[in-house]
């Protein structure tokens, strides 16, 4: 009977802290949490806007360069393997998932990049005003890409920053048990960079 | 708390401050070209609402020019808050790189491969040539054309303006109507409070405060629009982002 009532007290006490203490970071962690899950709604946007521009850009090279067979099945099997793996927003939490999205989107990024580098042995398809049109959508979404991977990078660290530090960790430890720190999304170099071609 | 975050990661490049309309920190645009630039990105600015900016720098300080100008742009905050629609057109002599960064509400019009275009053809001939005064002039036409073309963006503009101005009308008015009502109330009763004017009151002559009030009020409220009008010459940017949209190029 005392243990029940105690148990009551410390409720009833939890509940006046909470009422006293709202103005103080109570709303912090769903608001970031929520920025950041809509950052990362615009990091797979722009990398599905990526996706779009790369069958026709297949389709143009395949016009002047078809023997670049091998290149060429390389980007389109890449892409459906980075098409096929979506996360979630609630998936955000496990880092083996995100893990598996970014291998897969940069694995896709190193194929494009040996296209397009492949794609210069070919002075008429350099001056096909298509592909240059192309060429500079690519470009832009690249940049897109990077920008929605900063952004998103940056409130994830804000949110995981507040849920470990004062006064944030109160409300993580009482009342936003389930949320969990997002998976880090590490900014590789080699997403950006174009991989070397040996001949 | 996010604010100062953001900044933070800014931190390691340094920008020029947005002066105006052309922001030539690197110094390679002559006077007059200067003067009629800003007059054309006015233009654009009072039909359209788009502001437009052109800014040269002495260094990106190592970054790459898309990095560099997508935080000048967010630093800055070119464009409205809500429409996004800002553009700059950066320029970095001694890298020798140029870059046109679009605001999100602008990427539909200012395409990525329009810009490119407009780089590749419009400017990059000229710089080569050294003309940087030349290339910037006609880069901002080609640019001020692509966007004209949109009438949607023209159409829509005075209806958001208003809405805008009442927004902070209604704002304001409490702003200056509580102090004119307190100052109404206590010099009502500090007359009250001495003997003579409880005669006056009683005579009904208590009337006699409002019509003292109602011009200091009115001329108050009147001063305080004007007020709000004329920010509008002093140029600073609306509140815009940028996500990156836009090209880049090299001579």
């Amino acid at each position: 009977m005392t243990a029940t009532l105690s148990r009551l007290r410390a409720a009833m006490a939890t509940v006046f802290l909470g009422l006293l203490l709202s103005g103080c970071g109570f709303n912090n962690i769903p608001t970031m949490e929520e920025q950041a899950k809509a950052k990362w709604a615009d990091v797979q946007n722009q990398y599905q806007r990526r996706a779009d521009l790369i069958p026709n850009l297949v389709a143009t090279v395949q016009g002047y360069a078809k023997q670049e067979k091998d290149v060429l099945t390389a980007v389109v099997e890449a892409r459906a393997k980075a098409t096929s793996i979506k996360i979630d927003a609630s998936q955000l939490t496990d880092p083996e998932k995100v893990k598996q999205f970014q291998d897969a989107q940069n694995q896709l990024s190193g194929a494009l990049g040996r296209l397009l580098a492949v794609s210069e042995n070919y002075p008429d398809l350099k001056s096909n005003q298509n592909f240059l049109a192309l060429q500079s959508q690519l470009e832009g979404t690249e940049n897109r890409i990077a920008v929605a991977r900063r952004d998103y990078i940056e409130a994830v660290r804000i949110y995981n920053t507040e849920l470990r530090t004062f006064p944030g960790i109160i409300w993580a430890t009482l009342i936003y048990r389930s949320n969990k720190s997002m998976a880090e999304f590490t900014a590789t170099d080699n997403a950006q960079t174009v991989p070397q071609v040996k001949f | 708390m996010l604010a100062l975050l953001a900044e933070s990661a800014v931190a390691t490049l340094s920008f020029p401050p947005l002066s105006g309309r052309v922001v030539d920190a690197a110094d390679v645009i002559p006077a007059a070209t200067r003067a009629t630039l800003d007059q054309k990105l006015k233009d654009l600015e009072d039909k359209s609402g788009i502001q437009l900016v052109v800014a040269t720098v002495k260094s990106l300080d190592g970054a790459d020019i898309e990095t560099y100008a997508n935080e000048l742009f967010r630093t800055w905050k070119l464009g409205e808050k809500v429409k996004n629609n800002g553009v700059l057109l950066l320029v970095a002599p001694t890298e020798r790189k140029v870059r046109i960064e679009v605001g999100y509400g602008l990427e539909g019009t200012l395409t990525d491969a329009i810009s490119k275009l407009i780089i590749v053809n419009a400017i990059a001939p000229r710089f080569k040539a050294g003309d940087y005064g030349g290339g910037i002039e006609r880069g901002v036409e080609d640019i001020v054309t692509t966007l004209s073309t949109d009438s949607g963006e023209w159409e829509k503009r005075p209806q958001l303006r208003a809405e805008d101005h009442s927004l902070l009308q209604n704002f304001i008015t409490p702003l200056i109507l509580i102090p004119i009502f307190l100052f109404v109330f206590f010099s009502i009763r500090r007359n009250l409070a001495t003997p003579g004017a409880r005669q006056l009151v009683r005579r009904g002559n208590s009337t006699v405060f409002i019509p003292v009030s109602t011009p200091w009020g009115s001329s108050t409220w009147g001063g305080s629009s004007s007020g709000s009008f004329s920010s509008g010459g002093d140029f600073s940017g609306g509140g815009g982002s940028s996500g990156g949209g836009g090209a880049s190029g090299s001579w």
